[in-house]
């Protein structure tokens, strides 16, 4: 900085190559290329694992799988997904973005974003692998709940494993993310105005440090309930199996909106950017994401309506939980407000981000009804249940992704995307997801049990049509597969600014984005949700 | 600049780090917490001996139940519990007493303990146990056998939509007290 220099010198480009580029990877983003991929891997890891559940779904009685490889099958689909693509591709895109949308050179701890990645692909080995040791993988259901978790064989001791290695990853990513927010925003890049999805991404950071954590306690017990002589879980030992569901759950319903806020992020930069508007009511919604963050350590109990609390938490948990509708609802009017008069167009980001908000608002609906004690009861347990975490889930989280990667992917690659086989992605994935969960809501209103490889034969109906549904939304999956790796080598070459009314600080750098952009910081004039309005500075390698 | 930068990182990664541990200590602490609720709530009291109290309870009319008594053994244990019946027909108010039967059927020592659970699960608060084996963990010597006795009066205000209670006992083994499994 002090020394003046006579000439400005080209800066040194450290670029890697081979596997070394990977394996030590320290450039954020080459380590959110390496999160994105894997979770895209993961993902279908755990659609084959849905596939071979809804084959044998697809008629009553006992085909392909006896009961408890079915159980453990349901387990494997949960924690892969949440903990092996949903996690991940979220990490990854911060990892991606938030340097660039913030003007910083890089995540704040390189070398800890090596790890925090590369702690992964072992984890999730050891939860695959659990498939081939004496006793299959865990077959408790995602929640691996007690006393069932206590009696597995050791595929249960590769899964507590497997959540430790997991849990350490998260937190190593959700620190780095923290710091990065805090401590390099660029010049003129005001916490108050800095874009959603760094909002989201910093308050979902917050939440998994706080309950990834609780989780490890909790599997940590029940490996020593197993293996020390403990009885944390241990009725007749002076322990509680509903204990395990109270600490389970104070994890449980924070990792909820760890997959829902960098959800909303995404969504509020998509939507004003083909609106062609500012996001409606941007302070709002950082309130209304802080709030949705605070409220979420206090509706736990909401999954344990039928273990016979007391009638007084019922209520509060109940009331507490239907609280949380009012920040979400906030922000889905302000997505709505901010597309009002807007001067839309449909692009495939912008599709995804409008199917999200259709979908969510479904999914968020059927949990205000089962936040509803009386009727929880009815509808624990049953496919009801099924059909609303896949609303906000799949057409929540994994919608908001496919538009975070169309969105961006010009950015990252240089290279425009199919528009036409990315809009007949987004239009096969609307058409089959709701063939594929729609039915679940009757289903469970019918009385039809979740995690069961049998069912009674007047469900059969709906069934068929959800493992049609199903199979032909994975198929789907492969369009944007195709897509994309077409695209990486034969797609249009992008501009700088490919939305025309993107206007957040990572358009301002040269398309595809530099290997090494912003090793000087920008000094920056902004408005709300990021906006630059004007930049000066910041050097690119 | 950069180095004050650095600096600035490395105090909030401690910070962090130092929510981490203490988030992971919460989790731990959440036992004694819970623990501690209960006790301050009387939720959970399964197998404390009640008390009669002059509370009302005797004023209400006295009128007939239907008791229906079931025991559980969790499997691969060598417990045997026998109940004096399967069903008995008693009336609220009215000092109840049955005698059990429990039997180790293996040839170690065994300590089991009873937990006791009730349906419908509104039942519970209005079974007053005053004697059970429940109460406390149990040793058994090898093929011991024992009697024990049960009393218990059913609370007069018990709702008049139950007709009939089913008293459960589930016998667990307690681990690390005994040779558990034969």
């Amino acid at each position: 900085m002090v020394m003046a220099h006579t000439a400005d010198p080209q800066p040194v480009v450290h670029k890697p190559h081979g596997w070394r580029r990977w394996l030590f990877a320290t450039n954020h983003k080459d380590i959110g290329t390496l999160y994105l991929w894997f979770a895209f891997c993961m993902f279908l890891v755990g659609g084959v694992l849905a596939l071979c559940i809804r084959t044998e779904l697809f008629r009553p009685g006992l085909q392909f799988f006896q009961p408890a490889l079915f159980n453990q099958l349901t387990t494997l689909h949960g924690l892969i997904m949440v903990f092996g693509a949903i996690m991940p591709a979220f990490t990854g895109l911060a990892n991606w973005m938030l340097p660039l949308m913030l003007g910083a050179p890089d995540m704040a701890f390189a070398r800890m974003n090596n790890w925090s990645f590369w702690l992964l692909p072992p984890a999730m080995a050891l939860l695959l692998l659990s498939f081939l040791v004496p006793g299959g993988a865990a077959a408790t259901g995602w929640t691996l709940y007690a006393p069932l978790s206590v009696q597995l064989g050791m595929g249960m001791d590769l899964t507590i494993f497997a959540i430790h290695i997991l849990g350490v990853s998260s937190i190593m990513g959700a620190i780095n993310i923290v710091v990065t927010i805090i401590n390099l925003r660029a010049p003129g890049m005001p916490m108050m105005r800095m874009p959603m999805f760094a909002w989201a991404s910093l308050i979902t950071a917050y939440l998994i440090i706080a309950v990834m954590p609780v989780l490890a306690g909790a599997v940590t017990m029940v490996l020593t309930d197993r293996h020390f002589g403990t009885h944390f879980f241990n009725a007749a030992g002076g322990g509680d199996p509903i204990l395990y569901q109270h600490v389970f759950w104070f994890f449980g319903h924070p990792e909820v909106y760890i997959m829902a806020l960098p959800a909303f992020g995404i969504v509020s930069q998509v939507i004003p950017t083909f609106a062609r508007k500012p996001l409606f009511g941007y302070t709002s919604m950082v309130y209304a994401t802080s709030s949705i963050g605070v409220l979420s350590f206090m509706v736990w109990a909401h999954h344990m309506f039928v273990t016979g609390m007391p009638a007084t938490a019922q209520l509060f948990f109940m009331y507490a939980t239907m609280l949380i509708a009012v920040p979400t609802g906030v922000k889905v009017f302000n997505w709505i407000a901010t597309m009002w008069e807007g001067s839309m167009s449909f692009e495939t980001p912008m599709l995804f981000a409008i199917g999200f908000i259709l979908l969510f608002t479904i999914g968020g609906l059927s949990g205000v009804t089962l936040s509803v004690a009386a009727v929880d009861v009815q509808l624990h347990g049953s496919y009801y249940v099924v059909a609303h975490f896949h609303y906000v889930l799949v057409a929540g989280a994994l919608f908001s992704l496919f538009a975070a990667v169309y969105y961006w992917f010009p950015k990252m690659t240089g290279r425009m995307y199919g528009e036409r086989l990315g809009k007949l992605h987004f239009w096969w994935s609307l058409l089959w997801f709701n063939v594929t969960f729609f039915p679940m809501h009757f289903l469970g209103l019918a009385g039809m049990p979740r995690r069961i490889p049998d069912y009674a034969l007047q469900f059969t109906t709906f069934n068929q049509i959800a493992s049609v549904g199903a199979f032909m939304f994975g198929l789907g999956q492969l369009i944007f597969l195709f897509n994309i790796l077409h695209s990486l080598r034969h797609g249009k070459t992008a501009p700088q600014q490919p939305w025309e009314g993107a206007n957040t600080l990572e358009w301002r750098l040269p398309t595809p984005a530099p290997y090494h952009s912003f090793h000087e910081a920008p000094e920056l004039e902004t408005a709300e949700n990021g906006v630059v309005l004007d930049m000066r500075g910041g050097k690119h390698g | 600049m950069a180095e004050a930068g650095r600096a600035a990182n490395t105090v909030l990664l401690r910070r962090l780090l130092l929510v981490v541990l203490l988030m992971f200590g919460f989790a731990w602490g959440l036992i004694p917490l819970y623990r501690v609720i209960c006790e301050v709530s009387g939720l959970n009291r399964v197998v404390a001996a009640d008390r009669l109290a002059d509370d009302g309870s005797t004023t209400a009319a006295v009128r007939p139940v239907q008791l229906v008594l079931d025991t559980m053994v969790q499997p691969g244990l060598p417990w045997q519990v026998l109940p004096p019946a399967r069903q008995l027909q008693v009336r609220t108010g009215q000092f109840i007493q049955l005698q059990y039967t429990l039997r180790n059927n293996s040839r170690q020592a065994v300590v089991g303990q009873a937990i006791p659970h009730y349906l419908p699960a509104e039942a519970a608060a209005y079974v007053k146990k005053l004697e059970c084996f429940c109460f406390r963990q149990q040793v058994f010597q090898p093929g011991e056998t024992r009697h024990f006795p049960v009393v218990l009066v059913i609370d007069r205000r018990l709702p008049a939509e139950i007709g009939s209670i089913t008293l459960s006992y589930s016998v667990f083994d307690v681990p690390g007290q005994g040779e558990g499994r034969p």
